[in-house]
């Protein structure tokens, strides 16, 4: 009751936090729902009650603010149900909507009592967070940037973030390092951690890193796994996906099965979802590589052998017929000097014949011709014969005749006609002497007279 | 012509041999030099597949700097 002290009616505390407990307790009878932003969470795990910061604001600014409270029992209830429906815990800085009742406590003042929390509202919030961070890397142009870069024909070395005990990790070791081709790779791991709100600058700080040592590596995986599907709405973050955006190398994701893909995934050179599928997209690429070299390497033993198959048949093919045709110009010059010997047989026998033939005919014309010549010869001397014969009768007769012409003259002429007439004839060894210089003084001569010889010697030559 | 080989050059001209053989531009006198070139590219490719040049130390101390 409050005390009367001159005049002044005098309330104690208790007293009036009382009174303002009644009338609130009298206005705000029920619950209500209310949407606010809830900057902390500010769970206790030892007691388990959570004491939320919340507020208001407009263009940035805190208009409106109140304590409120979640008592252990609500607080998991309502983490269980966020958890089921937006996979993500009860966080700091989503905007809720709630069942609230009004509190007002003496010891501590007003204050919001959270009942329950919609998780469809901070779920629609979400989904409003990663649509606006998509529009954003639209609008600038970057949506695409990492998509563009063209990864290395053979991602050999790859700088990893993740955290070192992970089972996805331990997934993507397993299936890199124990590859049953020998592909080598060379990872280095950037650790850092993947969920919740401590994975945004966790990852942007090891990207920095990654940039300083970027000629050492070909792509950034970002591998995640085992840790359960809840506080991975930080992929949605603009800044996490700009940086991954713009990142000067490829960016691999594996982070897991999640309900909704999340922006960092979408921008990613590559989303391969698990770290074990990304760890075999990395292998496929090698693959990539080495099965054409091992194709490669077939083709030309084949094709060599069957370069090499084809040219001997060639070979083979041009001798066949070099010695078919060497055989057949053999055999038909070999015909040819048969056929000419031939014709050579022939043609000399037909000449040796012609000939022979020409000489008989020769022979007989030369018969019948000397035939005839010695007929005509024959005739000829039988009329040689027959004209000899005559001749000399003739020669005779006419000779005789002559004769006696002859001794008709030369009976006139006969010396002893003469010598009777008185002349004499002078010889000198035989020879009638007709000049005096014949005759020496001293020789012999004879003078014939008509009947008779003078044997004298010559005593003197007178001319 | 004898450019520092990478594995994208390499596995470009191993290609290119290929090509040549398969469309049978390649002569019997050609073959030989060919393949011998083939198969040093096809070492250098699987050697690169099978190893890595890149050192950790190296990394973390230009990390560090």
């Amino acid at each position: 009751m409050p005390e009367k002290i001159n005049d002044k009616t005098i309330f104690s505390l208790l007293e009036v936090t009382n009174s303002i407990k009644k009338t609130l307790e009298k206005r705000y009878k029920s619950a209500f729902w209310i949407k606010a932003e809830m900057n902390k969470l500010n769970h206790y795990t030892q007691s388990g009650h959570c004491f939320p910061e919340l507020v208001e604001k407009r263009d940035g600014k805190i208009i409106a603010q109140i304590k409120s409270t979640i008592w252990r029992d609500d607080y998991q209830n309502i983490n269980r149900n966020f958890l089921r429906i937006l996979k993500e815990p009860l966080k700091d800085g989503i905007k809720i909507l709630f069942l609230a009742k009004i509190s007002f406590d003496s010891a501590f003042g007003l204050s919001l009592q959270i009942i329950d929390i919609d998780p469809q509202y901070t779920l629609g919030d979400l989904e409003n967070e990663k649509r606006e961070t998509i529009q954003k890397l639209k609008l600038e142009g970057i949506y695409d940037q990492n998509k563009k870069l063209q990864l290395a024909f053979l991602p050999q070395r790859i700088a990893i973030i993740s955290v070192e005990t992970s089972k996805g990790f331990g997934d993507f070791k397993d299936v890199i390092d124990k590859n049953s081709w020998n592909y080598k790779f060379f990872y280095l791991l950037f650790p850092s951690i993947l969920q919740g709100d401590k994975a945004v600058p966790g990852i942007m700080a090891q990207l920095e890193r990654i940039k300083k040592v970027i000629h050492h590596f070909d792509a950034v995986a970002i591998i995640r796994g085992g840790g359960g599907d809840v506080g991975l709405s930080c992929y949605n973050n603009y800044e996490l996906a700009k940086a991954i955006a713009l990142f000067p190398i490829p960016v691999i994701t594996g982070i897991g099965h999640v309900t909704n893909e999340t922006v960092c995934e979408m921008i990613a050179h590559n989303n391969a979802i698990t770290p074990t599928k990304l760890a075999e997209f990395l292998i496929q690429k090698f693959h990539n590589f080495s099965v054409p070299i091992q194709k490669a390497k077939d083709k030309i033993v084949d094709k060599s052998k069957r370069l090499l198959s084809e040219e001997n048949t060639k070979l083979e093919s041009e001798l066949k017929l070099f010695r078919s045709i060497t055989v057949s110009i053999l055999n038909t010059n070999e015909n040819h000097i048969k056929n000419a010997s031939y014709a050579i047989q022939q043609q000399s026998q037909f000449i040796v014949k012609n000939n022979h033939e020409k000489l008989n005919v020769l022979q007989a014309k030369t018969r019948i011709t000397t035939k005839f010549n010695l007929n005509q010869l024959e005739a000829a001397v039988i009329q040689l014969q027959n004209k000899l014969e005559i001749q000399p009768i003739l020669y005779l007769k006419n000779s005789e005749l002559a004769l006696e012409n002859i001794e008709k003259n030369i009976q006139i002429m006969d010396p002893i006609n003469v010598l009777k007439r008185g002349f004499s004839i002078t010889y000198l060894n035989g020879k009638a002497v007709k000049d005096v210089a014949q005759l020496e003084v001293g020789v012999a001569i004879n003078t014939v007279l008509f009947n008779g010889t003078i044997d004298s010697t010559i005593a003197k030559i007178k001319e | 012509m004898e450019e520092k080989l990478n594995y994208t050059n390499a596995f470009e001209e191993l290609q290119e041999i290929v090509t040549e053989i398969e469309q049978g531009e390649i002569s019997v006198d050609e073959l030989s030099a060919k393949v011998k070139r083939a198969t040093t590219l096809i070492k250098f490719c699987k050697l690169k597949l099978t190893t890595t040049e890149e050192d950790v130390n190296s990394i973390l101390k230009e990390l560090e700097n």
